[in-house]
C-alpha cells in the first residue's frame, strides 16, 4: 500500500461521513429530492437557485472522488465506496429529474446511472435512464450500456454502422488514422482524434455487449482491453466530465464481467459437464430477459449456492431472489447424479395460492423445458394435473403449506423419497406476532406460522440431508433466526441484506371539500424529508381539477368523502400514466359501491378516460371481463368498475377471477386497482402509487360485546408500501404510499359536525402513530417470537389461570389430560376460556400426531413411548422455536411429554391415529368428524349416477353433503357473528345453488356479492372441501394398503371404492360448477368461462359417443376420457420452426476463424452481416427475413458444405 | 512522466522576454529574435517528445488493439502525434508551449512559483462534445451538447514535502496570425449579430469567459491526479493526497494562478515589443479572484516550426 493511502482513506471517509451515510440525509439533500419530486410531478417547486444546484453537483463530484479512492485502495467491493456511489447517484439523479440546468453542462444522468451501478443499485440505474430521453445516439448508446441493456446497445450500434457504412470495412481503423493526416476533400474537414476515438468506443461497447450476451470470454477480453485503453486515452485527452463518463463506463463494464451469469453457471456446469450446454443456453436466455448481469445480492446467493447447499437469502422482494431459487433448482434437480427411478423433486413453499400461480408462471417460462413445474391449481389434493407423480423428469412442486400437508398425507413416502430441495419463500412468515390475536388463532387452528414451522420441521427431521433454501424479506428482521433454522447451525448467517431496489416515499394525500388535493411528502426510505416543527412541510400541490361537490348525504360520511377524493385524484393521475392501487382496509364492497355511484354522476364523466386496450392486450381484457361477468354478474360493482379501467381484488374473489385481475394489473391494462391487502401478499405487481383510506380495521367481538379495532401493523404497512415502485416494473423510480387524510370535515349537517371532527382527529392521530413507528429504524432483531413457544406458553398460562394447574404439576397434567377433559366443547368453535384452552391443546396434538404418524407410517414399526420420545426430541431440534432463540428447557420437555401422552393416554389406538392423521383435521375435531365422515362416504359411494344426473339432482348431493357439516362449528360452516352473515348461513343452500351454477338460481344483489363470495370461499370451497377431501383421502389410504402406492387415474376407483364424483367433488366446489367437464376445461385453460366450458360439453359428448358404446354415467365424468379428448384436439401450430439459414458471401473476412458472431444491418436491397465491433464480414443479397427486433437475437456466420451461411443461434422466448 | 528540463539556452537565444508583474497580474511577452532553424528544432525536440511521451504511449496502446475478429487490418502503422491532422498539432503545440514557458520562465511569472508539469494532458475539447455524444461526424456543427470543458493546460507547484500548494491552469491558443481582431475573438468570443442593435458583436464566450467561470479547483486537476496515481503513485504520494484534500475542500485550498497564453505569428504591421493584451493592469474582462499570468509568444514562421518539429518527433528512435 503506497505510504499515504491511509491518509487518503481518511480524507475520503470524512466526505462519506459528511455526505454519504446511508441512513442520513442532509437538509440540502432532502431539499434536492423534494424539488426533484415536485419537478417530476410538474407542480410548483420549493425555492431553488443555480447556487443550490452548483453545490449539489459539487457534492456529487466529491462523493465520486471519495468512491474512487475507496475503490482503488479497498477494491471494487469496498462498502464505503458503495455508500459514496449511492449517494452521489442519488444527488445526480435528483438533479437530472429536477430538470436542472446543470443537465446542459454535464451528462449527469449518465454519471448518476454509472454511480448507481457501481453502488450496487442496478435497478435505480435503469429506472432513471428509462425515463431520460436524449436526441443524441451516443448518449442513448451509453445509457443503454450503463443500464445493462445489451440488446439496446447492439441496436444503437447497428444504427450507427448503418449510417457509417464506410467505417465497416476491414481496414476502417487504418483508413481513419490515415485520413486524419491526408487531405480531406474540398470543403470537408479531416476526421479528428475524438471522432476516431468515438468510433472505437462504439466498436468496443458493441463487442462487450455481444460477448457478454453470448458468453464469449475470449473476445470479451480483447474488447475489455480496448475499453481500458480508450479510458486511459480519454483521461489524457478529454474534458473532465467526458473522461469521467468513460472511466465510469469502464468500471461498470468491469463489474459486468464479474457479474455475468455465465460465471456461476459455468461453475455449476462443472458438476455435470454434459448438461453444461443447457446451462449456457439458460444464461443466454437470462440476458434476453434483462437478468444476465447478477445483482450483488444474487452474486452472494450464488456464491453460497456454489460453496454449500442450504442457506437463507435475505433481501427485499424485487431484488432477484427468484433467480437464486431457479439456480438452486437447476443444481439440485438437473446437476446431481441420478438416483432412483423417479425424477428428483423440489418442494417450493409459498404463502398464498396467488403467489403459487406467479411462481409457477415464472418457473415454467424459464425451466419448463427441463423440469415439470406444477402449481397444483386444482381444489383436490391430487388431481388431473398430477401426472408428475410418476414422472421420471425432475419436478418442482409449488404449494402452499396446506397443500403440501395434504400431499404429504397422500404421497408422503414417495415425496420424501424423491425430495431433493426445499425452498421456503417468504420464510419470515414463520415468525408470529406475539399478540393476543395470534394466541387466539391457535385455538381457531388458523395460525399460519405454526403450520409452516410444523411442515418444515417434519420434513427436516425425516430428511435431514435435504437441501433447503429460505427466501426472506428483510422487513421484520428475522433473517438471523431464519438462517439458523434452515441451515440448522447456531452460527448461520443469512446471505444478502443491505439492498434496496426501489425508493419508497410515504406521505399524506390531504383531502378537503372544494379544494385541490395536495400531497404532503413525509418520509423517503424512512428518512424525514423535512423537520417537523422546524421547517415548512413540503408538498406536491396537485394541478388537477377540484372534485365536484358531493351530495350532502354522501358528505355526511367523512370516510366516503375521503375515499371518493382518492378516486377523483387517482382518475386524474392515471391520466398521467401512473399506476395506482387504492388499498382498502376492509369492506371493499362498500368502497366499490361508492365508486360506482360516483362514476354514474354526470359531473364525474369528464374524469374517466379509460379505453379498453388494443389487441393483443384486448383479448386479456375481454377474458377477464367475461370471467367477471360469469362469476360476479352483470350488475356487479366489479364489472361496472372494470369497464371503466378499475380492477378489483379481494380475498374472497374466486381464484380464477383474481388471477385474471392480477394479469390486468400486471400488464398495465387497468390503471387503477381497488383491492384489499390480500392482493399484494408476496405478489409482484407494478404500482407507482398506493393510496390508503384507513389505517385501521374494525370488527365486532360478539363474546366480549365490544368493537375490536386493529391498527395496521408497521410490518403490514411496510409490506404494502414495498409494492410501490417495483424495479423495472413501474415508471417511476420511487413508489409512493399515501395515506388519505381529510384536512377539513366534509359535512355541513350540524348533527354530524362534532362526529366528523372527532373522526378527522383520529385519522390524523393514526397516521402520526404510524409515521413515528416507521421512523424508528428497521432493526434486524435476533430475538424473535416463535410459534411453538407461544403455543406452549399459552397452554401453560391458561391451564394455570383457568384450571389452577401448579408449575410442578404442569408436565404431568399435560401428558395425561385429553382436550375433552378440559372442555366438552373442544372442537366446536366455542369461545369460552376452557374451550379455547382445549382447542389450543388440540392444535398442539395436531402437530404431534401428524409428526408421529408420518414417521410411523414410514417403517410400520409399532409406535412406543420410547420411540415417540426419541422422535420428538429429534423433531424438536428442527423446529424454528428450538433453533431461532434460546428457549427455556421446559418447552422441549412439554413438547415431548405431550407427544408421549398422545401415544399412551390420549389417542392410544394406532388405527384411530392413522385415520385422524388422514383426515387432516386437528384430532379432537377429527374424532367428532368420524361419524360424519362415514355418512359422507356413503353419500359419495352411492352417487354413481352423478354423470347423467340433471343439475338440480347433482347440487342436491352437495346440499346433502353440506347438511352434514353445516351445523357443526368445529369442522363445519362458520360465519362471522353478524346478523347478515348469520342470515346467510340459514340460507346457505341458496348460496350453494348460485355458486354451483344451477340454472335459474338467482345470485346476490351487488351489495351482498362479497359476503356470498366469502361464504363460498370459507365454507364451500374450504370447509366443505376439506371435509370431502378428508373422506376421500381416508378412502384412498384404506384401499391403498401400503404407503408406497401412488395414486393414478387408472386405479383410483378401485382403490377408493368411490365413483368419479369422489374424485371431482372438491374440484367442482372450487370452480363453481356442478359439471366435472366444466371444471376440467377451466383447469386446463380450454375455456375462459363456465358458460364457454359448458358449451364445449356437446363437442366432448359427440367425441365420447364415437369412442365408447354403451355409455354409462361414470363414463361421462371419467377424467381419463377428458384427457383423451383433450389429446385428440388439434394442437396449435408449433411456432418454433427451424432457425433460418441464409447463404452469404464473405466480404470482410477469409472465414479462417470458422465461426463468427454477426449482426444484421440493412444495406440497400440486401443485408450486411457485421461483427459486433462493426466490421462487415459478409452480405446476403436479398434482405434477410429476421423479424422486427433482430438485435435481440444472435446470429452466427459459419461455413457449411463450403458455403458461408448465416444461422440464427438464439432467439428470445 | 514528463521529466525533460526546458532547453533554456536555446529559448534565450530564440526569444526576447519582456516580463512585468503588477500586483497579482503578470504579463510576459516573448518575442522571437532569431530565425527558426534546425538547431532550434533539435533543441526543442527532446522537450516536446517528453511532453508527448505519456499520451503517445496510450494512443499507441489503444490503436494497437484491433477489434476485427480475424485481428486483420491492424494495427495501423501510426506514430502519435505525427499522425494527427495539422490543426490538431497546432493545438498540441500551444499546450506544450504553455508548459515550456511556465517551466522555463518561472522567474518572470507572477508570484515566481516553482511550476512543474509532471504530465501533459492533451485535451481535444473542441470536438469531444461534438462527436462523442452525438456520434455524428459533423464539423460544421456549432452547438455544444454539454458545455463544460475545463482548462487547456494545467501545471502544479509542490512544497518541500511534495504536497500541492498551487495550481496554474488556463488557456493556451495557437493562431496563425495574431491580429487584433483574431485576438479579440479569442479573448471575447467570436462575433455574432446582436439582434437589438443590428451589429456584429463578440458573443462573450471567449477565453475570459472560460477562465472566469472555471471552478476554484480546476477540473483538470483530478485528471492529472489520476495520471499520477497510474504513473508514479509512490513518487507523488504526497501530491496525490494533497490533491484529494484540495478536491474535498479539506484544509486551505491550494493557491491558483490563471494562465492565458497566446502563441502565433505576429501580425504584419506589428511594432516590435508591442503587446496584444495590456500589461499595466489586468483586463477589465478578467473577474476571477486569482493571480493572472498572460503570455504572448510572437513568432515569425511558426507554422514551419510546428511542421518541422512534429514531423521529426521520434524520428531518430
Amino acid at each position: 500500500m503506497p505510504e499515504r493511502d491511509q491518509d487518503r482513506l481518511e480524507a475520503a471517509e470524512r466526505v462519506r461521513r459528511e455526505l454519504g451515510i446511508e441512513n442520513q440525509l442532509s437538509r440540502a439533500q432532502a431539499r434536492t429530492y423534494v424539488r426533484c419530486l415536485q419537478a417530476t410531478w410538474q407542480v410548483p417547486t420549493i425555492q431553488w437557485s443555480e447556487r443550490d444546484s452548483a453545490r449539489q453537483i459539487a457534492d456529487a463530484r466529491r462523493l465520486l472522488h471519495a468512491a474512487h479512492i475507496f475503490r482503488s485502495i479497498e477494491g471494487p467491493s469496498s462498502l464505503r465506496a458503495i455508500d459514496c456511489y449511492r449517494r452521489s447517484g442519488e444527488i445526480l439523479e435528483w438533479l437530472s429529474r429536477g430538470d436542472d440546468v446543470i443537465r446542459e453542462v454535464a451528462p449527469i444522468e449518465l454519471l448518476a446511472a454509472g454511480a448507481y451501478q457501481l453502488g450496487g443499485l442496478p435497478a435505480m440505474a435503469s429506472g432513471l435512464l428509462s425515463q431520460m430521453r436524449s436526441e443524441h445516439i451516443g448518449v442513448r448508446l451509453y445509457s443503454a450500456f450503463l443500464r445493462a441493456d445489451f440488446d439496446g446497445v447492439l441496436q444503437r450500434a447497428a444504427m450507427f454502422w448503418r449510417r457509417h457504412a464506410d467505417l465497416t470495412t476491414i481496414d476502417a481503423g487504418a483508413m481513419l488514422i490515415a485520413a486524419m493526416r491526408g487531405k480531406a476533400p474540398e470543403g470537408e474537414a479531416p476526421p479528428t482524434v475524438s471522432w476516431a476515438f468515438s468510433v472505437e468506443l462504439v466498436r468496443s461497447l458493441g463487442l462487450v455487449a455481444d460477448c457478454l450476451r453470448r458468453g464469449d470470454d475470449e473476445r470479451l477480453e480483447t474488447a475489455m482491453d480496448k475499453l481500458h485503453a480508450l479510458d486511459a486515452m480519454a483521461t489524457r485527452t478529454f474534458s473532465d466530465d467526458a473522461s469521467l463518463v468513460i472511466s465510469i463506463m469502464r468500471d461498470v463494464a468491469d463489474s459486468f464481467v464479474t457479474a455475468t451469469i455465465y460465471r456461476p453457471l459455468r461453475s455449476l456446469g462443472a458438476l455435470r459437464p454434459e448438461r453444461s450446454p443447457r446451462l449456457l443456453a439458460y444464461a443466454r436466455d437470462q440476458f434476453s430477459r434483462g437478468r444476465g448481469i447478477l445483482w450483488t445480492s444474487q452474486q452472494h446467493g450464488l456464491q453460497r449456492l456454489l460453496q454449500e447447499d442450504s442457506f437463507a437469502l435475505c433481501t427485499p422482494t424485487g431484488s432477484g431472489k427468484t433467480l437464486v431459487a431457479n439456480l438452486a433448482l437447476i443444481k439440485e434437480l438437473l446437476l446431481r447424479e441420478d438416483e432412483g427411478l423417479l425424477g428428483p423433486l423440489a418442494l417450493y413453499i409459498v404463502p398464498s395460492r396467488a403467489l403459487a400461480g406467479e411462481v409457477e408462471a415464472k418457473l415454467t417460462s424459464e425451466l419448463g423445458r427441463d423440469v415439470t413445474v406444477t402449481g397444483l391449481y386444482g381444489g383436490a389434493d391430487w388431481g388431473i394435473t398430477d401426472y408428475w407423480l410418476t414422472s421420471e423428469e425432475p419436478v418442482v412442486l409449488i404449494a402452499t403449506v396446506e397443500k403440501a400437508e395434504a400431499l404429504l398425507r397422500y404421497l408422503g413416502q414417495m415425496m420424501m423419497a424423491r425430495l431433493r430441495l426445499l425452498i421456503i419463500d417468504e420464510a419470515h412468515q414463520v415468525v408470529p406476532e406475539a399478540n393476543e390475536a395470534t394466541r387466539l388463532s391457535f385455538s381457531d387452528h388458523s395460525n399460519r406460522s405454526i403450520r409452516l414451522e410444523g411442515l418444515v420441521s417434519r420434513i427436516l427431521s425425516q430428511r435431514p440431508d435435504v437441501v433447503r433454501i429460505a427466501l426472506t424479506a428483510v422487513a421484520g428482521g428475522a433473517a438471523g433466526p431464519v438462517a439458523r433454522w434452515v441451515e440448522g447451525r447456531p452460527n448461520a448467517d443469512p446471505v444478502g441484506l443491505r439492498y434496496r431496489s426501489t425508493r419508497q416515499v410515504i406521505g399524506v394525500l390531504e383531502t378537503a371539500p372544494n379544494a385541490q388535493g395536495r400531497i404532503l411528502l413525509d418520509l423517503m426510505n424512512g428518512l424525514p424529508l423535512y423537520l417537523r416543527d422546524e421547517e415548512d412541510a413540503v408538498y406536491l400541490r396537485l394541478q388537477i381539477e377540484v372534485m365536484p361537490q358531493l351530495p350532502a348525504q354522501w358528505r355526511n360520511s367523512l370516510n366516503r368523502f375521503n375515499c371518493l377524493s382518492v378516486l377523483w385524484t387517482a382518475l386524474h393521475l392515471a391520466d398521467e400514466d401512473q399506476r395506482i392501487l387504492i388499498s382498502v382496509a376492509q369492506e371493499p364492497e362498500q368502497t366499490m359501491r361508492w365508486y360506482k355511484e360516483a362514476l354514474e354522476r354526470a359531473d364525474w364523466q369528464g374524469a374517466m378516460r379509460f379505453q379498453p386496450p388494443e389487441e393483443p392486450l384486448r383479448a386479456r381484457f375481454d377474458e377477464a371481463r367475461a370471467a367477471c361477468l360469469d362469476y360476479c354478474g352483470a350488475d356487479s360493482f366489479e364489472l361496472f368498475l372494470l369497464d371503466r379501467g378499475i380492477a378489483t381484488s379481494h380475498g374472497q374473489m374466486p381464484q380464477r377471477l383474481r388471477r385474471l385481475m392480477v394479469e390486468l394489473i400486471d400488464r398495465r391494462i387497468c390503471p387503477i386497482t381497488v383491492a384489499t391487502a390480500t392482493l399484494t401478499e408476496g405478489v409482484n405487481l407494478p404500482f407507482d402509487l398506493i393510496f390508503l383510506t384507513s389505517l385501521k380495521r374494525r370488527s365486532w367481538d360478539p363474546v366480549e360485546e365490544q368493537q375490536v379495532v386493529a391498527p395496521l401493523t408497521t410490518s403490514e404497512f411496510r409490506n404494502l408500501a414495498g409494492r410501490a415502485g417495483r424495479p423495472g416494473a413501474s415508471r417511476g423510480i420511487e413508489g409512493m404510499t399515501l395515506v388519505a387524510l381529510p384536512t377539513q370535515i366534509s359535512t355541513t349537517a350540524a348533527a354530524s359536525i362534532a362526529t366528523q371532527r372527532r373522526q378527522r382527529a383520529e385519522l390524523a392521530r393514526d397516521y402520526d402513530r404510524l409515521r413515528a413507528s416507521l421512523v424508528i429504524e428497521e432493526r434486524d432483531a435476533d430475538d424473535v417470537p416463535s410459534p411453538l413457544a407461544l403455543l406452549l406458553n399459552r397452554i401453560w398460562e391458561r391451564a394455570n389461570r383457568l384450571l389452577g394447574v401448579a408449575p410442578d404439576a404442569f408436565l404431568d397434567w399435560l401428558e395425561r389430560t385429553a382436550p375433552t377433559a378440559v372442555s366438552p366443547d373442544v372442537g366446536t368453535g366455542t369461545s369460552d376460556g376452557t374451550a379455547r384452552l382445549a382447542d389450543a391443546m388440540d392444535e398442539l396434538d395436531a402437530i404431534l400426531l401428524t409428526s408421529l404418524q408420518e414417521v410411523a407410517r414410514a417403517d410400520e414399526a409399532a409406535m412406543t413411548r420410547a420411540r415417540a420420545e426419541a422422535l420428538l426430541i429429534t423433531l424438536w431440534q428442527t423446529t424454528f422455536t428450538a433453533v431461532a432463540t434460546e428457549q427455556e428447557a421446559w418447552l422441549e420437555q412439554a413438547f415431548v411429554r405431550r407427544g408421549a401422552g398422545i401415544i399412551e393416554h390420549i389417542y392410544p389406538d394406532p388405527d384411530e391415529r392413522r385415520r385422524l392423521y388422514q383426515y387432516g383435521l386437528p384430532p379432537a375435531v377429527g374424532r367428532r368428524f368420524e361419524a360424519v365422515a362415514r355418512r359422507m362416504r356413503e353419500l359419495l359411494a352411492a352417487a354413481d349416477e352423478y354423470g347423467s344426473a340433471d343439475p338440480t339432482t347433482r347440487i342436491d348431493l352437495f346440499q346433502e353433503l353440506g347438511d352434514l357439516v353445516s351445523a357443526d362449528r368445529g369442522f363445519g360452516f362458520r360465519v362471522r357473528r353478524t346478523d347478515a352473515d348469520e342470515a346467510l348461513l340459514e340460507r346457505w343452500a341458496d348460496v350453494l345453488g348460485w355458486w354451483m351454477n344451477e340454472p335459474d338460481v338467482a345470485g346476490p344483489v351487488p351489495e351482498d356479492l362479497r359476503s356470498w363470495q366469502r361464504f363460498v370461499a370459507d365454507n364451500l370451497e374450504f370447509r366443505l372441501g376439506v371435509a370431502i377431501g378428508a373422506v376421500v383421502a381416508e378412502a384412498w389410504a384404506e384401499g391403498a394398503g401400503d404407503a408406497l402406492t401412488l395414486p393414478s387415474l387408472a386405479s383410483w376407483k378401485d382403490t377408493t371404492g368411490l365413483p368419479w364424483i369422489g374424485f371431482w367433488a372438491r374440484e367442482l366446489l372450487r370452480w363453481g360448477t356442478h359439471d366435472p367437464f366444466v371444471a376440467f376445461c377451466l383447469a386446463q385453460g380450454l375455456a375462459p368461462t363456465r358458460d364457454a366450458a359448458g358449451a364445449r360439453r356437446q363437442e366432448f359428448n359427440a367425441w365420447l359417443e364415437q369412442e365408447q358404446d354403451d355409455l354409462t354415467a361414470e363414463d361421462r365424468i371419467d377424467p381419463q376420457f377428458f384427457l383423451r379428448w383433450q389429446a385428440s384436439l388439434p394442437r396449435p401450430e408449433n411456432a418454433a420452426r427451424a432457425p433460418p439459414q441464409m447463404r452469404a458471401a464473405l466480404t470482410g473476412t477469409t472465414g479462417e476463424r470458422g465461426r463468427y458472431a454477426v449482426m444484421p444491418v440493412t444495406r440497400g436491397e440486401g443485408t450486411a452481416w457485421l461483427d459486433p465491433a462493426g466490421f462487415e464480414l459478409a452480405v446476403t443479397r436479398a434482405r434477410a427475413q429476421i423479424g422486427g427486433r433482430p438485435s435481440r437475437s444472435d446470429y452466427e456466420l459459419v461455413t457449411i458444405d463450403g458455403e458461408p451461411t448465416v444461422t440464427r443461434v438464439f432467439r428470445p422466448a | 512522466m514528463h521529466t525533460c528540463p526546458p532547453p533554456t539556452a536555446a529559448l534565450n537565444e530564440w526569444l526576447e522576454a519582456y516580463g512585468t508583474v503588477e500586483q497579482n497580474y503578470g504579463h510576459l511577452l516573448l518575442e522571437q529574435k532569431s530565425e527558426i532553424n534546425d538547431d532550434l528544432v533539435d533543441a526543442l525536440r527532446p522537450y516536446f517528445e517528453s511532453a508527448h511521451l505519456d499520451a503517445q504511449e496510450y494512443f499507441h496502446a489503444q490503436v494497437g488493439i484491433s477489434l476485427h475478429p480475424d485481428a486483420a487490418g491492424g494495427p495501423p502503422p501510426v506514430c502519435y502525434p505525427a499522425c494527427l491532422p495539422s490543426k490538431a498539432q497546432r493545438g498540441l503545440f500551444g499546450e506544450v508551449v504553455a508548459g515550456l514557458v511556465t517551466e522555463a520562465y518561472q522567474d518572470e511569472f507572477v508570484g515566481r512559483h516553482a511550476w512543474r508539469v509532471p504530465i501533459f494532458l492533451f485535451r481535444e475539447h473542441d470536438d469531444v462534445e461534438k462527436y462523442l455524444w452525438a456520434l455524428r461526424f459533423d464539423p460544421a456543427r456549432t452547438r455544444e451538447i454539454y458545455g463544460r470543458h475545463g482548462s487547456d493546460f494545467i501545471g502544479i507547484a509542490l512544497n518541500a514535502q511534495g504536497e500541492l500548494v498551487r495550481v496554474i491552469a488556463g488557456e493556451a491558443k495557437w493562431r496563425k496570425s495574431l491580429t487584433d481582431s483574431v485576438v479579440a475573438s479569442l479573448l471575447l468570443g467570436p462575433k455574432e449579430e446582436d439582434e437589438d442593435i443590428g451589429e456584429m458583436v463578440h458573443n462573450g464566450r471567449g477565453i475570459w469567459f472560460e477562465v472566469n467561470r472555471d471552478s476554484p479547483i480546476p477540473h483538470g486537476l483530478r485528471q492529472l491526479q489520476r495520471l499520477l496515481e497510474q504513473r508514479d503513485p509512490d513518487g507523488h504520494a504526497n501530491a496525490i493526497l494533497s490533491i484529494d484534500r484540495a478536491v474535498f475542500g479539506q484544509g486551505p485550498p491550494p493557491g491558483r494562478t490563471n494562465l492565458v497564453l497566446i502563441v502565433g505569428n505576429g501580425a504584419r504591421r506589428r511594432e516590435p515589443a508591442s503587446v496584444l493584451i495590456p500589461w499595466e493592469q489586468p483586463p477589465t474582462e478578467y473577474t476571477a479572484p486569482h493571480d493572472l499570468q498572460v503570455v504572448e509568444v510572437i513568432l515569425d514562421g511558426g507554422d514551419a516550426l510546428i511542421d518541422d518539429l512534429y514531423s521529426t518527433l521520434w524520428q531518430g528512435a
